[in-house]
């Protein structure tokens, strides 16, 4: 064959314009388009490392005064940050106070477990956001399918029956209830210690799921990215040590069977221009986000917008638990490496939380077999903590 | 002939970039793939998941086939399964291995060697892996269980599938940690090709092997990951500890890449199962109370220690 | 019919939206509201960083004289890391006052509801000499 000049220029201009076409599409690996700035990597992949957290509160809903106006005005703003700043001053846990009277000996002063100090500093800065919640329009997580309402409302009966009876609950005599097994995977705080299964995830030191929404301020938590070609490995630091390690992989393959159901999910990473496009499925019954369970199905949208904002953007759809999906956008800062710190998560080995609570729940119950004590079934050791 | 020639180098132009785009796809979809050994910093490519072959998670020593808990049989010297694995039969033992530490000796000092067989005697009871804690380094490198590696310039982040522990090595920036971890802190530096971790700041809580290996919070690991191929990798870990060991011990081994085609690390969770163990004596109603084989019959008594001893963890 | 599944789905969605605290542990159901204990002269022997409570360990001069070992929880020592406090923080000998509630099986454990040095600041807070950088933010 010939090589003729032609044939040369034909190759070079339709080879070129094949790199260009593809690199704007799914291929990772290729340099995408650089249009929108923001830090790459030494192999040309948007940079999406660094420690990041939030210090600018955004609620998740919208409040219903705001319809469907995503921003507010400088006027809402003014007036919503005094009225955030007035929240910041109520004593929360210092008060000893309950109910407006005192409330040294009550179960609700031993819920509030100790003092405000331990929760970390208080919102100071207020976004003009009115919502994380972008889509529907009204910022709102959408109504419950029929079928979510009714299993919701099943375990709120559940949890009301075993605190009918105790100063948290309902008049009523003890409920028989009390000797039934929880119609779902329990995750709530229940008026029983049988056992663990008793207890919430936060108390069984179940850790964090996923999507995690970052607080805000010295307590909200952190987030750190590292990133290599073929995987982007975050750590949350979360909670009282309930953080955790994810590793998004960058594949092709598909999702694993549907047998296999994981507390979070089965991660698939892929880019789309200078997106993180993170699809995850077969989570567990051993996890609750917003009232949707193990037919979760999550998109996350993670995205250097500049030198010094991440967004990080999840769409939520189960139809057998929303009537449609819906998406929130929470824009995180990049904070300090040297200064912010990345600690351990470390719940499950500090665990005496569970322990004594099982140990002193059954020392009450022999204490009123043996006529010393009160029926721990007419107590309420549910409710309670926080401003409550 | 010209239309023709301009055809051909068309489609030789889309044929050839589809190539280059395979074979780049191959070098940039995989954690890191077996073309690709460096990354574009010059460094090896430690991306991937990882796995040691050994049974140094068992015994860090030399050690023939024994049972995980054992009984005197018939003859003192050759013990026997004890009941808590008894129905396991040979998924009960302990498999043999050569060992992976220098001179096949931990300088234990007198009184720590001593802790060291109260603690094999007592494994089920003290191990914190058996409590699904978090393991600690240099164990987390070695257990039969995957790790996935991420590497950047300025940090390399280690996943551990056992109990979603993790460990992040500072090669700049590194913070000061405010204390002990169970995972120590670690500080890394490349020389040449060989990444070189300085781990501190570890809690006692650890142990090093199912064998009643421990150390103290004094304890200080050097390790040197070093590649032999690009799928295989020398560890070499030197500890130091004055309060338990006579001088600073040196364990070697290898630690192989996954190649399956989507190597994909799943949590070893095992948080809510030993919840049964462990708080399974503190429930209302016992739960697990009989078990029948065609051959045993086990019945299970738990009991709850006196005191304060039943708030040990 | 349908009106009201739908009435009873907005209602519902009312509810739930309302964002719930985080569930940590319930210590209604571990401290006994009946037994309050305040401890004027307790000195820390140790403290154990742990997550998701630190546990503080002190002995206590009893009115009588007798000293008693105690152990008390308090808050995720991670909020203490990111306030600028390291492990030096709380020495052996600090004199630390405690108002709390006892464990309901009587044994020697109390959480810490109310945390102050002898002089009335909030442990930690109004800690002097404790290592602590200046606060930051």
């Amino acid at each position: 064959m010939k090589i003729s000049a032609r044939f040369l220029l034909t190759f070079a201009v339709v080879a070129a314009a094949t790199i260009a076409a593809l690199s704007q599409g799914k291929v990772p690996g290729l340099r995408g388009n650089a249009s929108t700035g923001g830090p790459r990597t030494a192999w040309g992949a948007p940079d999406l490392q660094g420690i990041w957290n939030t210090n600018t509160f955004v609620p998740l809903e919208r409040p219903a005064q705001y319809g469907t106006r995503a921003t507010m005005t400088e006027d809402e703003h003014a007036k919503a940050l005094a009225e955030l700043q007035e929240r910041n001053k109520r004593p929360g846990r210092d008060s000893r106070d309950v109910g407006g009277q005192p409330g040294l000996g009550t179960e609700k002063d031993v819920a509030r477990a100790y003092n405000e100090f331990w929760f970390g500093d208080k919102p100071a800065r207020l976004s003009y956001r009115t919502s994380m919640i972008v889509d529907p329009q009204d910022g709102r997580i959408p109504p419950l399918t029929p079928e979510a309402a009714k299993r919701i409302a099943d375990k709120r009966e559940f949890l009301a029956a075993l605190l009918q009876g105790t100063s948290g609950g309902r008049p009523g005599p003890i409920s028989p209830r009390r000797n039934e097994t929880s119609p779902d995977y329990n995750l709530d705080r229940v008026n029983r210690a049988d056992g663990p299964e008793d207890r919430g995830g936060p108390e069984r030191c179940f850790g964090e799921g996923v999507p995690v929404v970052l607080g805000t301020g010295t307590f909200g938590g952190v987030m750190q990215v590292v990133q290599s070609p073929g995987s982007v490995s975050i750590y949350y630091d979360v909670g009282q040590g309930s953080g955790y390690a994810w590793v998004v992989p960058i594949t092709n393959r598909p999702h694993l069977p549907a047998s296999v159901r994981l507390y979070r999910g089965d991660p698939i990473g892929h880019w789309e221009n200078d997106t993180l496009v993170v699809d995850i499925t077969n989570f567990s019954d051993e996890t609750n986000f917003h009232g949707a369970r193990q037919n979760l199905h999550l998109v996350e949208k993670i995205k250097r917008v500049n030198a010094n904002t991440l967004s990080v953007q999840f769409t939520a759809e189960d139809p057998t638990t929303w009537t449609r999906p819906w998406t929130a956008v929470q824009e995180l800062e990049k904070a300090d490496e040297k200064t912010t710190l990345v600690l351990e998560g470390g719940c499950h080995e500090g665990n005496y939380g569970l322990m004594g609570l099982l140990i002193n729940t059954r020392a009450a119950e022999k204490a009123f077999r043996e006529g010393k004590g009160p029926d721990p079934a007419t107590q309420d050791n549910a409710t309670g903590g926080g401003d409550n | 002939m010209e239309t023709r020639s301009i055809w051909r180098g068309a489609f030789l132009a889309v044929g050839a970039v589809a190539v280059a785009l395979a074979v780049s796809s191959i070098r940039m979809t995989g954690q890191g793939s077996t073309r690709d050994g460096r990354m574009p910093d010059g460094r090896p490519n430690l991306n991937g998941i990882w796995q040691a072959m050994n049974t140094a998670n068992w015994d860090l020593l030399p050690h023939a086939v024994r049972p995980a808990v054992a009984q005197p049989g018939v003859y003192a010297n050759h013990p026997v399964l004890a009941a808590p694995v008894l129905a396991l039969g040979s998924v009960g033992l302990v498999p043999a291995g050569p060992g992976v530490v220098e001179g096949n000796e931990i300088p234990y000092k007198a009184e720590a060697a001593a802790m060291k067989r109260d603690n094999a005697e007592h494994w089920l009871d003290r191990d914190p892996e058996v409590r699904c804690y978090m393991p600690g380094i240099p164990r987390a490198m070695y257990m039969p269980y995957p790790f996935q590696i991420t590497q950047s310039a300025g940090k390399i982040q280690m996943v551990f599938a056992y109990a979603n522990a993790s460990r992040t090595i500072f090669l700049e920036d590194a913070p000061k940690p405010p204390a002990d971890k169970w995972m120590g802190h670690s500080v890394g530096h490349w020389e040449g090709s060989t990444l070189v971790v300085h781990v501190t700041n570890f809690n006692d809580r650890t142990w090093l092997s199912r064998s009643g290996d421990f150390h103290s919070d004094a304890l200080d690991v050097v390790e040197r990951l070093t590649p032999i191929t690009s799928d295989a990798l020398r560890y070499e870990v030197t500890l130091t500890d004055p309060n338990v060991y006579t001088r600073p011990w040196k364990m070697s081994m290898v630690l192989y890449r996954q190649l399956e085609e989507s190597p994909t690390l799943m949590d070893f969770r095992c948080l809510e199962f030993v919840e049964e163990p462990f708080l399974g004596h503190l429930r209302k109603n016992q739960l697990v109370k009989h078990w029948e084989g065609d051959t045993i019959v086990l019945d299970v008594t738990r009991r709850v220690p006196e005191g304060d001893k039943k708030y040990e963890r | 019919m349908r009106k009201i599944v739908l009435t009873l789905s907005a209602g519902l969605v009312v509810a739930a939206a309302a964002v719930p605290a985080r569930a940590h542990h319930a210590f209604a159901a571990e401290f006994d509201a009946k037994q309050p204990v305040k401890f004027e002269k307790a000195v820390v022997t140790k403290m154990e960083w742990t997550n998701p409570h630190s546990w503080i360990h002190v002995d206590v001069t009893m009115p009588d004289g007798h000293k008693e070992a105690w152990a008390i929880e308090a808050g995720t020592p991670n909020v203490l890391f990111r306030r600028g406090f390291t492990k030096d923080a709380l020495k052996p000998g600090t004199a630390i006052v405690i108002d709390g509630y006892r464990a309901k099986d009587g044994s020697h454990r109390a959480n810490g509801r109310n945390l102050t040095l002898p002089g009335g600041q909030t442990l930690f807070l109004g800690s002097s000499g404790t290592g602590a950088p200046e606060e930051k933010r």
